[in-house]
């Protein structure tokens, strides 16, 4: 199918050159003075031309051409509407052209919901001009007068005759015709409109449902390369000297070891690495050793109430009328008010993305910026080239709303390009994307008025801090490019005017600079005026006795808006009220309804007027957790005409949506330094499916008055309106969003449910404990003669007695039996051997894997039978000396950290089976370095602790058990070595006898748990429970493997399940009887239901962890949900394990089905690991002690990762 | 091929077998985007919190982006472009389509790909079970309305199919 001509040119050039095409042009707006603290405006370049907004096609498609973008709001339906309508068009005749800087017009910044209200004139006109310019061709053809013709679906036709008819394609045909735009041209009315006012499925969401749109991130060039950013440590701040300034050194050989690294980039505090593959580039980031100078932070910000009034300021009257202060001093009710707004995020989904390529003197960014010509600038300015020569193409993105991370990765991408001369697509990670995207600023509004003894709002004397500015660009500031100077922006000004007739009235904006790093996020600075505004008067309607309604009536004259409120209220069945009504409350649950109004006044003051809103919440809050339920929310909206019906539906929904997750749950944590905490949704949760309210929309029908913005305007009374209900329920005013159950709480006086546990129901484990007793303990006899015999030992040792084993040539596999080799690899499978003797990522079995000892590193031996760096040459004699008494041939002791204290129990047959079984694989040349401990741990030593130690011989079973029983112990003393990291050790490292055996041991940073009675897990162990668990690597009793016991489960997979059983049958002896093990568990489950209190550790849990993590009432997703009650980790007297698998993750479990877990390394701090370790200790493991000092305990675990 | 000489990595997406020159441990998410060329399932968090990079693992909802994607070798993975069948989309992509259930549509392939496999499962699911389902999807721009409706449709679309 050949595409549609509209859909074919790229750039201004092209529409130019073409033929069978009409143009209609514009002269590019003169350039508008810059206006003090507004975002900056780019003027149009004139080398560009004029600016093309609207051509028509000889094959009848239609090209629309406009500035702004679709962010998801259906702005390109929307206008195709327009154009499709104002040309007589079928809709899908026309394609639009948003944002690319090459060929649509220069219109500034997609804000402020203007798109429609604004940007979509000169395009109808445009549109209307041509339709007009095309009848007149037909009149002359047709020889008519104009009247005599109409259009329809791109043809125009003799009215009384239709016969007679001709497509627009034809009129165009051949030609190229350019019209200059009049902006006198008429338009349409309203009542010819045909697809205008009519709901028009949105036109990119087939392909987005079927995976065949194009994102920004899906942009993919040939010999594209990945990069990543480093960013330095002053987080989320974009002012001081020490931007730019802060880097000391970038150690490059710290990623030498990654394949394919093409480049690092280094410009100033501007940090990136580039690689042939993203999964390289994402691990180099990591990597890479960044030396930064400290960064103190920023001072005052754990009271932000405090940093805002004391942020240096300009003060500007915006409004003022009759006289504030004489009104004030002689009020008769007065009442004055703080309304503080936190810091929020744009928590875009997607983190930005960006494609640039670069061709010496030009280049080409693919962005999803929402203002691409701004950037484009930025860029020029960036990389020193005319703006021109950068071709900005803009794709689609995850949503923004106001300014993301979307322009900063562009400039990284486009560093990174012409660092490397070829394509490069930069990625901002999750965290990156957090902490560094422009905050939605914090903001205090302050109040002070009341009422005249009539009960009237007297006076209002309002005034707002608003920091925040248009966050430069980082590249920009990173490189020293731009002074990273605290500029202050008049921007705290939108929606500062009450819409209330109060008799005297002041309004101030008190201008400052960001503290944090800010910039317009929806509802810029009017969103918490108007939560002020519109909490304020209801706080007078109540002072006043009279019902919020109606009070706010009383001070309004604007008919549009008393029209709204009538409708709004009626829809959501009112009920006035002069007092806290609490209706229909039940229990804890107390219901309540609330109101507000607003007209959104956006852009540089006194602004433009959007749609009028209303809102009607009904919230229901819990007296005792604290929790707010929004449960329905009428809006009614008065915007005008409208483009699209349904769009402007849609657009209401999300607007409630997000504003009801701003009012409720969203605020931008700040840590010690007063940086922004927040790496991921854990730290800042928005709200889920399950807290969705009912919506309903209510749309006044004005299809004859101009269209006006719709979604951003409907959400700015929302806060107030849910505020409003909240006191309405509870009968306590929160003047501080986000109404968190701690603030609602708080608020209520009431004291933190308790986190202490219901009392754990007994657990039914009979006591009576029972000791393993290791056999053959010795008695006092013979450890003297132990000694004397070691101390010879190591004389002999120091004079070199113990001999050399005589090399021997290569062993000949053919002899071996297939049994002995089946029955070896069996050995080797429950000794584990390929665990310890094979490096991260190297052959199995040939050695070189460091590990760490209290006495030094070692490093593990090639087990394959290389002749030189292997066992080739080693006979069975040297074998067996080895393994039972831990000599190696050359006569040298070997370190007790290979167990050959365990190994000397093998049976004589097993020995030579995993023998015939190692010297049959196929040698590796594998050299590793041999590792002589310092003394006093040197290799003579050995001798002394073997003679402690050490017990040679093979396993003698017991002829009290059974067959079983002793195929268990033999396997868990013997090949298993079990004890060699479940059996604690004594001073010079031997496992302890008696009571100790298998009594839990720390081994590499893990703890392996007790396999006694000593156990920590909460539920009893049992033969078949050790069974699953070692066959499976999970049960739901006690949950899965994790750390270095994976591997071990994963060998035992190769041993026959008789074996396994065996095990089980063993270790569940050093159990007493389990009794009602299903009993224990529900008690487990009862007890953790009871503490889940709503907090901040248990957002961060149920955010970062719960996807995966939950009692059932989350998705269903690949791997085991298995209940957390049941992991001995979170029973443990040391929290190691359970913090290693939160930072470290699982990413190699035992089994599949277990599944995968990510680290939180880099999402999250010490502080909310700990926080999140120590929820999860208290709910589900209640009876248990709380850890002590858990961050340090992170902070240690960070600092020593697993090897 | 990844150059250590180890066999290359073989998955089977969307009914096919592929040789990929990935390491094992590199995420699902970015093998299936930058190996196979697949846009559906998108890069949201890394951490499995967000749902935009689901897929299905054996008709299992996955979080692609926190399975290594050698720990997936073998098994049936479906990505949303994987859904049509003779060139008609899923029902469950027919229903999202129908109820505008998407503003930028970042999240959308996660909420499909989260339908088909709670679809599979409850094949008729109350609505308190689909919030509970989508309890961990995020999405930022505020379709929750639309996709619980596109959730409901596809259910019976799924059903009147299957006559």
């Amino acid at each position: 199918m050949t595409p549609p001509r509209a859909a074919l040119p790229r750039t201004r050039d092209d529409f130019h050159a073409a033929r069978g095409v009409l143009v209609v042009v514009r002269d590019p707006p003169p350039a508008v003075p810059p206006a003090r603290g507004q975002p900056p405006t780019v003027p149009a370049d004139p080398a560009e031309g004029v600016e093309i907004l609207v051509a028509v096609w000889d094959d009848g498609s239609v090209t629309g051409l406009c500035g702004h973008v679709d962010l998801g709001t259906g702005l390109r339906t929307s206008l195709a509407q327009i154009v499709a309508d104002e040309l007589d068009v079928p809709f899908d005749a026309v394609a639009m052209a948003l944002g690319d800087t090459a060929r649509v017009p220069n219109q500034g910044p997609t804000i402020a919901s203007a798109s429609i209200q604004i940007s979509s004139v000169p395009l109808r006109l445009a549109a209307a001009q041509a339709r007009g310019w095309l009848v007149e061709r037909a009149a002359a053809r047709f020889a008519v007068a104009r009247d005599a013709l109409a259009t329809r679906d791109g043809v125009v036709f003799v009215a009384p005759d239709p016969a007679r008819c001709v497509s627009y394609g034809e009129l165009v045909a051949g030609g190229h015709v350019q019209l200059e735009l009049d902006p006198t041209t008429p338009v349409k009315p309203v009542a010819l409109q045909r697809l205008v006012g009519q709901p028009v499925p949105r036109v990119d969401l087939p392909a987005k449902a079927a995976g065949e749109a194009v994102y920004v991130h899906d942009v993919r060039r040939p010999g594209m390369l990945h990069g990543r950013v480093v960013r330095p440590p002053y987080v989320g701040v974009d002012a001081g000297d020490f931007v730019g300034n802060s880097l000391v050194a970038v150690d490059e050989a710290s990623i030498a070891h990654l394949p394919g690294i093409v480049a690092v980039v280094v410009i100033r505090d501007f940090v990136g690495v580039v690689a042939e593959r993203e999964e390289v580039a994402e691990a180099a980031a990591r990597a890479l050793r960044v030396e930064w100078k400290p960064w103190p932070g920023v001072a005052g910000l754990a009271d932000v109430k405090n940093a805002l009034r004391t942020n240096p300021a300009t003060r500007r009257v915006v409004a003022e009328r009759g006289d504030v202060d004489a009104a004030l001093a002689s009020i008769a009710q007065p009442l004055t008010r703080e309304y503080l707004w936190p810091y929020q995020l744009h928590a875009s989904i997607g983190p930005s993305c960006a494609v640039a390529d670069w061709h010496g003197e030009r280049a080409t960014v693919w962005t999803g910026s929402q203002n691409p010509h701004t950037l484009r600038a930025d860029l020029a300015r960036l990389v020193a080239l005319p703006a021109p020569a950068i071709e900005v193409i803009r794709l689609e993105a995850s949503g923004c709303y106001g300014r993301n991370c979307a322009d900063d990765v562009a400039a990284d991408a486009l560093l990174l390009a012409r660092a490397t001369g070829r394509p490069v697509r930069v990625q901002l990670t999750r965290e990156q994307e957090h902490l560094w995207e422009p905050k939605g600023a914090a903001q205090l509004m302050q109040v002070s008025g009341g009422l005249d003894a009539e009960g009237r709002a007297l006076a209002y004397d309002f005034s707002t801090s608003y920091p925040s500015n248009a966050a430069p660009t980082l590249a920009l500031l990173l490189t020293g490019t731009v002074a990273a100077q605290a500029v202050a922006f008049e921007m705290g000004d939108r929606t500062a005017v009450p819409p209330y007739a109060y008799a005297h009235l002041r309004v101030a904006a008190h201008d400052m600079a960001p503290i944090l790093r800010a910039s317009w996020l929806r509802g810029v600075s009017a969103l918490p005026n108007s939560f002020a505004h519109e909490s304020y008067i209801d706080e007078l309607a109540t002072a006043a006795g009279v019902d919020p309604v109606a009070f706010r009536l009383r001070h309004l004259d604007d008919p549009r808006a008393i029209e709204l409120i009538a409708a709004t209220t009626r829809r959501a069945n009112w009920i006035p009220h002069t007092a806290p009504q609490g209706q229909g409350s039940d229990g804890n649950i107390l219901k309540g309804q609330g109101f507000a109004y607003a007209r959104y006044v956006h852009s540089r003051f006194p602004g433009f007027g959007a749609s009028w809103t209303a809102w009607v919440a009904d919230v229901e809050v819990d007296r005792v957790s604290g929790e707010v339920q929004v449960r329905r929310v009428v809006v009614g909206q008065d915007a005008g005409a409208i483009i699209n019906p349904a769009g402007a539906v849609h657009q209401v929904h999300g607007n409630v949506v997000q504003t009801t997750s701003r009012a409720l749950k969203e605020q931008v944590p700040l840590d010690a330094r007063g940086a922004p905490e927040a790496r991921e949704w854990g730290a800042y949760p928005i709200l889920s499916f399950r807290e969705v309210p009912v919506i309903e929309v209510v749309t006044m029908p004005r299809q004859g008055e101009p269209p006006l913005g719709i979604g951003e305007a409907s959400s700015v009374p929302g806060t107030a309106a849910i505020a409003n209900a909240i006191f309405d329920a509870i009968g306590v005013r929160l003047r501080e969003p986000p109404f968190t159950p701690e603030t609602v709480r708080a608020a209520l006086g009431v004291a933190t449910p308790a986190a202490a546990a219901p009392a754990l129901a007994a657990p039914a484990v009979p006591t009576g404990s029972i000791t393993p007793v290791r056999r053959r303990r010795r008695g006092a006899w013979s450890v003297a003669a132990a000694l004397v015999a070691g101390a010879l030992g190591m004389a002999g040792a120091l004079l070199g007695w113990r001999p050399a084993l005589a090399p021997v040539g290569a062993s000949d596999p053919s002899l071996f039996t297939a049994a002995a080799l089946s029955r070896g690899r069996e050995v080797a499978a429950a000794g584990n051997c390929a665990v310890c003797h094979t490096a991260p990522g190297g052959v199995t079995n040939a050695g070189g894997r460091t590990m760490a000892t209290p006495f030094g590193t070692l490093v593990t031996t090639n087990l394959t039978p290389d002749p030189d760096t292997g066992l080739g040459r080693w006979s069975y004699a040297a074998f067996a000396r080895a393994m039972r008494e831990g000599i190696s041939r050359d006569g040298r002791h070997l370190y007790p950290a290979f167990p050959y204290t365990a190994f000397t129990r093998l049976s004589d047959d097993d020995l030579l089976a995993l023998y015939a079984y190692l010297m049959a694989q196929p040698p590796v040349r594998n050299e590793v370095a041999k590792v002589d401990l310092p003394f006093p741990y040197g290799r003579p030593a050995i001798a002394i602790w073997n003679a402690l130690f050490l017990d040679p011989g093979a396993y003698a079973p017991d002829p009290t058990r059974g067959a079983a029983w002793n195929r268990g112990a033999y396997l868990v003393e013997a090949a298993g070595h079990c004890g060699a990291c479940h059996t604690p050790r004594g001073a010079l490292g031997a496992e302890r006898g008696g009571g100790a055996y298998l009594a839990g041991a720390m081994v590499e940073g893990w703890e392996a748990p007790p396999l006694t009675a000593a156990s920590h897990a909460p539920v009893p162990w049992t033969e078949d429970e050790f069974f699953r668990y070692l066959r499976d690597g999970h049960t739901r009793e006690h949950g899965s493997v994790a750390g270095p016991m994976a591997p071990i489960v994963r060998d035992l997979a190769s041993l026959p399940e008789t074996d396994v059983r065996a095990i089980a049958t063993y270790l569940a002896s050093l159990h007493g009887p389990a009794g009602d093990t299903a009993a224990v568990a529900r008690s487990l489950a009862q007890a953790s239901r009871g503490i889940a209190v709503d907090s901040e550790a248990a957002r961060l849990f149920d955010g970062a962890c719960g996807a995966c993590h939950h009692g059932g009432d989350g998705p269903v997703l690949v791997g085991r949900n298995l209940p957390l009650a049941h992991y001995s980790s979170l029973h443990s007297t040391r929290p190691d394990n359970l913090l290693r698998v939160i930072l470290e993750g699982v990413r190699d479990p035992a089994t599949a089905q277990i599944g995968f877990m990510p680290a939180f390394h880099d999402a999250l701090s010490d502080r909310q690991v700990a926080l999140v370790a120590a929820y999860l200790r208290a709910r589900f493991a209640p009876d248990k002690p709380a850890w002590p000092d858990l961050e340090s305990a992170v902070a240690r675990i960070r600092a020593h990762p697993t090897p | 091929m990844s150059g250590t000489g180890s066999p290359p990595l073989r998955l089977t997406v969307n009914g096919r077998d592929h040789d990929v020159a990935a390491t094992p441990g590199t995420a699902l998410l970015t093998v299936l985007r930058n190996d196979l060329g697949l846009n559906g399932p998108k890069y949201g968090c890394g951490l499995g919190e967000c749902g935009a990079c689901t897929v299905l693992v054996d008709g299992v909802a996955a979080r692609a982006c926190v399975i290594p994607a050698g720990g997936v070798a073998g098994r049936a993975i479906t990505t949303l472009e994987g859904l049509a069948q003779e060139g008609m989309l899923h029902p469950v992509q027919r229903a999202f389509i129908a109820e505008e259930a998407a503003q930028c549509g970042y999240c959308l392939n996660g909420m499909i790909m989260t339908t088909v496999a709670l679809l599979a499962r409850r094949p008729q699911p109350t609505d308190a079970e689909i919030r509970a389902e989508f309890a961990r999807s995020l999405c930022r721009c505020g379709a929750h309305v639309e996709i619980l409706r596109a959730v409901h449709h596809a259910a019976a679309l799924v059903a009147h199919e299957a006559k």
